[in-house]
């Protein structure tokens, strides 16, 4: 097994471990933080890659890129969680069903 | 090598710490402590400049976010606590894909790994970010003015009616 | 990038940063603001595509490969149709005017992009910008339901973004570039393609999540449902279609279904189309809330797409973009209805409503031309791009599927039909007392957008030669 396939690995299971976070919790912020975890995997990805094929100025201008992203969605993200804390006083999704159907 | 993985293996660990960590706040802290990681990683593969992107802004600016919402949320969130079973059987979980995926995965990226193309690697950031991803800063743009668009809309300025 | 659609990015973001200064002391002006630039955009536009020489020429002159254009053009009529609806919508009290109307102009460049842009990673960003504007587009006004609805969006669809960023890397590290260009003429070539049909396949999944496609679509309803009302328009006639399916229909392409080297992705994506299809309307029959089926019935008409981009044949391309642009335009026309009705009735619950037909005529008579569009009733627009679908289908041999999607053709008409008994025709109930048709602007988008369906359905040979010289362009 070479560095990059072991590299790969290690990144498919922070991905697992993001993902059963993402499907095991109710509270917002536990679903904001698995899906970090597996935004991060996914940079890891991108870097790795970029590194094997020798194109690494490349990988990185797509990473600062998805750096900047990853604040605004995060910020967003956030903000959606503090607003509905304000109208609910909660932070947990599945509180959320009034839309059913 | 050893150091390179063992990086690797420390993101894996503090993620798997981050969820399952009991109080939020110390999730939060993980989190950051992953992308620390995450950014020693990008210094070790020879990519500086997303390595400091990465540890001011991600370790830095999303762990402050983090852990303001926290601070506000958290009297609540204590209040009821979630199931636990769930995140306990993470570890076990987590072992059994890595097992099942020790068999698969590595075989099958050494074979995408095989059809990888080498580029030629030269230039400087700066000439890549303009030369060749131009589109993007205008996107970095434009995503910037949406974050602050949604900022505002989100929290209005306090009306005198409320 | 396509350089000479530029403009219509940085005018609508210029706007968009003009928008709060200029609206601080004077809140008309946002509406003013957003609206003009929308306008002139739209005209400059019609003026690219429609001038008579361009007409006479058989549309040979189309700059860019024409399918940018025709979706720029969609997106500005869909973005004026919503803007000059909230003008008149909007209660005067919402303190964020100025900036709900920045962000449906930031919401308009960052489609622009998307469908100027010629590259992976590129489009993956304006994509981000996109949902993130809509996130906070749909929770407006401060309802508990709209905030449901902008979670659930966000949590079921951004681990889609991370299918697409693993895609990226694959592609970034197998073709050594990230163009349009670059993966066409690979496929094109006689290269082994098995790491790259695999990147594209992880691309197109995400892509599949994002457009709500059937086995992901439970966020679909609740977020068009939860929107703050002429959002849901916006939403449902553009946004998720740029977002997720002009993607897909663009990779259908690159990817050169037609020739068979992507085999199970292309019969994938043509069996969850139909699938959407079956799904979408079959719930919407059973739906009580007016918006809601509106949203099923949105999941199956992108069903028509999805298997019409995997089967990928010209006239099944031709039929896709169509369809594309015949979906903006009638759900535009149905979600401001359902908008109109809920500012003059206060519900959108079919049971309470009834009898409209007399009251609000307008309405009632757009909805009808908006429905028949939808089920493909002759000689409305919808017809002949299901009608290029299903020739399309049948000329691959895929007689089932052509069948099947006839068929469910007709089930949409039943569902419409009798959304349509139950609001518009029958006896009034207590809720339809005393309703008066809304006023004249807020009719006005809903008329124009009627116009546009039946125009495009009788003026059809003109279209056809355009959507020929762009599936031209795009496949060859």
């Amino acid at each position: 097994m070479n560095i990059f396939s072991l590299d790969w690995y290690l990144i498919a299971i922070i991905m697992f471990v993001g993902f059963y976070c993402m499907l095991a919790s109710r509270s917002i912020v536990r679903q904001l933080i698995g899906l970090e975890i597996i935004s991060k995997a996914a940079m890891l990805t991108v870097i790795s890659a970029g590194a094997l094929s020798n194109n690494l100025i490349y990988a990185q201008a797509l990473l600062i890129t998805m750096i900047v992203i990853e604040v605004v969605v995060v910020a967003t993200g956030l903000a959606l969680l503090v607003k509905n804390f304000r109208l609910h006083g909660s932070a947990d999704i599945w509180t959320l069903s009034s839309l059913k159907g | 090598m050893i150091y390179h993985t063992l990086l690797f293996a420390l993101a894996a660990v503090f993620a798997l710490w981050a969820v399952m960590a009991r109080k939020l706040l110390v999730s939060a802290i993980m989190l950051a402590l992953v992308s620390v990681c995450v950014s020693l990683i990008f210094f070790d593969f020879g990519a500086p400049w997303a390595g400091v992107f990465e540890l001011s802004v991600c370790a830095g600016l999303i762990t402050v976010l983090f852990v303001g919402a926290v601070s506000l949320i958290r009297a609540e969130d204590e209040k009821r606590p979630e199931n636990r079973a769930r995140f306990y059987a993470l570890p076990f979980a987590a072992a059994i894909f890595a097992i099942a995926a020790w068999f698969y995965l590595p075989a099958f990226v050494e074979e995408l790994a095989a059809g990888a193309k080498i580029g030629s690697g030269g230039g400087s950031i700066g000439r890549a970010l303009w030369g060749m991803r131009r589109p993007d800063l205008l996107g970095q743009v434009l995503m910037l003015a949406a974050g602050v668009f949604v900022i505002k809309s989100v929290f209005p300025r306090r009306t005198q009616s409320k | 990038m396509d350089k000479g659609l530029l403009a219509y990015l940085l005018i609508p973001l210029l706007s968009a940063v003009i928008i709060p200064f200029a609206a601080r002391t004077r809140p008309k002006m946002a509406d003013i603001l957003a609206n003009v630039t929308l306008l002139a955009g739209l005209a400059n536009l019609l003026w690219l595509a429609l001038r008579p020489s361009m007409i006479a020429g058989g549309f040979a002159d189309i700059p860019g490969d024409g399918l940018s254009l025709l979706l720029v053009a969609a997106v500005y009529l869909v973005g004026l149709c919503v803007t000059f609806f909230s003008a008149y919508f909007i209660e005067e009290g919402l303190p964020n005017r100025p900036a709900y109307y920045s962000l449906l102009l930031v919401s308009v460049a960052a489609m622009t992009g998307v469908v100027t842009t010629t590259d992976f990673f590129t489009l993956y960003v304006f994509i981000e910008v996109l949902a993130v504007t809509s996130f906070a587009l749909i929770t407006t006004d401060d309802s508990s339901a709209g905030i449901e609805g902008a979670l659930k969006y966000f949590f079921l669809t951004f681990p889609a973004s991370v299918l697409i960023i693993v895609g990226i890397a694959i592609l970034m590290m197998t073709l050594g570039s990230l163009s349009y260009e670059n993966l066409r003429l690979f496929m094109a070539s006689d290269a082994p393609a098995g790491p790259v049909t695999f990147a594209s396949a992880l691309i197109m999944l995400g892509f599949i999540v994002k457009s709500g496609v059937v086995p992901f679509h439970t966020w679909t309803p609740d977020a068009y449902q939860g929107a703050y009302a002429p959002v849901s328009a916006h939403l449902a006639g553009i946004v998720t279609k740029i977002s997720g399916v002009y993607a897909i229909i663009k990779l259908a392409t690159l990817l050169r279904f037609f020739d068979g080297r992507a085999q199970a992705l292309s019969e994938m994506l043509m069996f969850l189309g139909m699938l959407s299809i079956a799904v979408g309307a079959l719930a919407a029959l059973k739906q009580t809330n007016f918006k809601r089926m509106l949203a099923f019935s949105s999941i199956s008409q992108i069903g028509y797409i999805v298997l019409a981009a995997g089967l990928g044949t010209p006239l099944a391309i031709m039929g896709a973009v169509f369809h594309l642009i015949n979906h903006a335009t009638f759900k535009t026309v149905l979600f401001l209805n359902s908008a109109s009705l809920e500012k003059s009735t206060g519900t959108t619950d079919m049971d309470k409503l009834g009898g409209m037909e007399h009251s609000m005529p307008w309405t009632s008579w757009t909805s009808i031309v908006a429905l028949l569009s939808t089920a493909g009733v002759p000689p409305l627009s919808g017809f002949w791009s299901k009608l290029l679908i299903i020739l399309a289908l049948w000329e691959s041999g895929l007689r089932v599927y052509a069948v099947l999607a006839l068929l469910f053709s007709i089930v949409t008409l039943a569902y419409f039909m009798m959304m349509q008994k139950k609001v518009f025709f029958g006896k009034k109930t207590p809720a339809s007392e005393r309703v008066q048709e809304v006023s004249a602007p807020l009719l006005a988008p809903v008329v124009l957008m009627s116009a546009i369906i039946v125009a495009l359905g009788l003026l059809f040979p003109y279209f056809y030669a355009y959507v020929k010289v762009v599936a031209e362009r795009i496949i060859l």
